[in-house]
């Protein structure tokens, strides 16, 4: 039998196939097209104490091979999503995450104490990462000291494993990573999207009415696999690598430069199963090369 | 379990200038399109573009044991201008149909039809359907159809097949009422009363001026929303359609899940 679970902070997956936060809804929008349980876990969008309704529109823009965004963090709010969206994810077989976010470090502390209390709350994913939203959020993730800060209040605020989501928006990642990890963080995931600009020649404005937007997709993939080979040789907790994933090749490369598991984000928008489609295509190269425990392949990256 | 389908090319022909009809042969599903759908069409394993696109569905039929949709569209960027490039034979990737139909309502006596250039497409099909799925009630369909010029009123043979009346305007005159749509639609529609419904689909300009048009008539109005999109079904948020309440909150919606038909009066035009 394959071993094909991790394990990130306490928490086991069945396998390292995670959805990203942010592409996935609350998981209930991909149960038409996929079994969820085949996932290792589920990352449900980013929620915050009170429900917002995002930026206006246009949000979203094509990129070569990627996109950029600026939803601006729309979501239920933290009470809606345990009333109404965490019921039907608790009747699957699925570890849930969720991933949240404030404008001050009590907004953070305060969600995770909701959640925490939450029946179906496998961990908190924290994000001092988004790019699109005026307060909170990137401020917390560009700066080492204001993310040790918040990463200490939601540690000291839950009893679940607590992943930090770094933005790829600093000069040295590593410095952040360690950071949190130093504050208590159970594992990172990197990277959150990349802050980027794109202008309508037409009428000199920008394609976004937030002006910028995160860019995702293949296009930032080198980018992100640089990051997570340089935070997993610098941290001691797991490292959880996104950012372009498309194929379970994409994924692999990830795990073999250390990362535990992965995040597909924009891959869901393309093809609905792109997820399951990965965890069938990293089984086939185990069973290919034949490896045994996927533990032995993560993080067997050389360079010479 | 719903997927992403595959589509096989059965023609995609020019129409006038830019504009392109494409035939696609489709899985079994895809019968029950409806007025008002879309479908998501990609080009099966590229980065560049790398993003489906959201059509409307145009028309759906069987021939033999195949099940057919057709997609009118207008070469406007990389995307469409690959798709144009496609041949007879070649598979595209397919997710649909999705969103919202037009509401159908066989109680009617007049149905008006206001299209902006490729915005026919969805409004075609809706004509059409009203001539299958109310098939002996007595309703009329009027058209009123705009375009930039002659080339841009696409699509009228189909249309005169099937509606009573058709009204064409272009901006530059050469057929037609030489003006906007909209203003074609003042002059001639006096008043709508409730045994009448509105349906529009076309730029957001036309929209938003046959938006204050409606303000005057007592009657339905529905318009077909075009919006960027990366996933089509629900879960990017990309496509936001800034919308209005009865009591005049203001409220976001999907166009893809919520719309993109929306009744013209719920959406606040800017």
């Amino acid at each position: 039998m394959r071993k094909t679970h991790v394990d990130i902070g306490g928490l086991t997956i069945r396998n390292p196939v995670m959805t990203a936060s942010g592409t996935f809804g609350y998981g209930e929008e991909y149960a038409p097209y996929i079994d969820l349980r085949r996932l290792g876990a589920v990352i449900v969008k980013g929620l915050s104490l009170k429900p917002q309704p995002g930026n206006y529109p246009p949000r979203i823009i094509e990129t070569p091979a990627g996109m950029l965004n600026a939803i601006g963090l729309e979501n239920v709010g933290v009470e809606r999503f345990i009333t109404e969206k965490l019921p039907p994810l608790r009747d699957i077989d699925i570890p849930v995450i969720a991933n949240i976010f404030g404008e001050t470090v009590e907004d953070y502390m305060r969600v995770a104490e909701i959640l925490s209390g939450a029946a179906g709350v496998s961990g908190l994913e924290i994000n001092i990462s988004c790019p699109n939203i005026k307060r909170g959020g990137i401020d917390f993730g560009t700066d080492p000291d204001l993310a040790y800060e918040v990463t200490s209040a939601v540690r000291k605020a839950t009893h679940l494993p607590v992943i930090a989501k770094l933005t790829p928006n600093v000069t040295d990642v590593t410095v952040i990573a360690r950071s949190v990890v130093d504050a208590g963080a159970d594992a990172v995931s990197l990277i959150n999207t990349l802050k980027g600009l794109s202008v309508d020649i037409a009428t000199r404005r920008p394609h976004l009415r937030n002006i910028t937007g995160g860019l995702s997709g293949p296009a930032v993939k080198p980018v992100a696999l640089r990051m997570v080979w340089e935070v997993a040789r610098s941290v001691s907790v797991p490292v959880i690598g996104l950012g372009g994933i498309m194929t379970a090749a994409d994924a692999l490369e990830f795990l073999i430069v250390g990362a535990t598991a992965v995040q597909v984000g924009t891959a869901s928008f393309i093809d609905p199963a792109a997820t399951v489609n990965i965890v069938d295509g990293i089984d086939r190269y185990l069973e290919d090369h034949g490896i045994d425990d996927i533990s032995d392949l993560i993080g067997s990256f050389h360079t010479n | 379990m719903k997927k992403v389908d595959t589509g096989t090319i059965r023609f995609n022909t020019q129409i006038t200038g830019e504009y392109r009809l494409m035939g696609l042969t489709v899985p079994a599903p895809f019968q029950e399109s409806l007025p008002g759908q879309f479908v998501m069409l990609r080009i099966p394993g590229r980065d560049v573009p790398l993003l489906g696109r959201p059509f409307s569905i145009y028309s759906r039929y069987n021939d033999h044991d195949d099940t057919v949709i057709e997609i009118l569209y207008c070469v406007v960027g990389k995307g469409t201008e690959l798709f144009s490039r496609m041949t007879t034979g070649e598979e595209v990737n397919l997710l649909g149909p999705l969103g919202q139909p037009f509401a159908i309502d066989p109680g009617l006596r007049h149905v008006i039809l206001v299209a902006g250039g490729i915005g026919v497409a969805p409004l075609s099909f809706l004509a059409e359907h009203y001539g299958t799925a109310c098939a002996g009630s007595d309703i009329d369909i009027t058209c009123y159809f705009g375009a930039k010029n002659g080339d841009g009123l696409i699509g009228l043979d189909r249309l005169e097949r099937i509606c009573s009346d058709i009204r064409t305007s272009t901006d530059d005159g050469s057929a037609g009422y030489h003006g906007l749509v909209t203003d074609l639609f003042d002059r001639e529609v006096a008043s709508c009363t409730d045994d009448t419904m509105v349906y529009a689909c076309g730029p957001h300009q036309m929209m938003r001026s046959l938006a204050v048009l409606m303000e005057r008539h007592p009657c339905r109005c529905q318009v077909s929303v075009e919006e960027r999109m990366a996933c089509g079904f629900g879960t990017c948020l990309g496509c936001t359609v800034v919308t209005k309440t009865p009591s005049g909150e203001t409220q976001f919606a999907r166009a893809c899940k919520e719309g993109p038909v929306f009744d013209i009066g719920s959406i606040v035009w800017e």
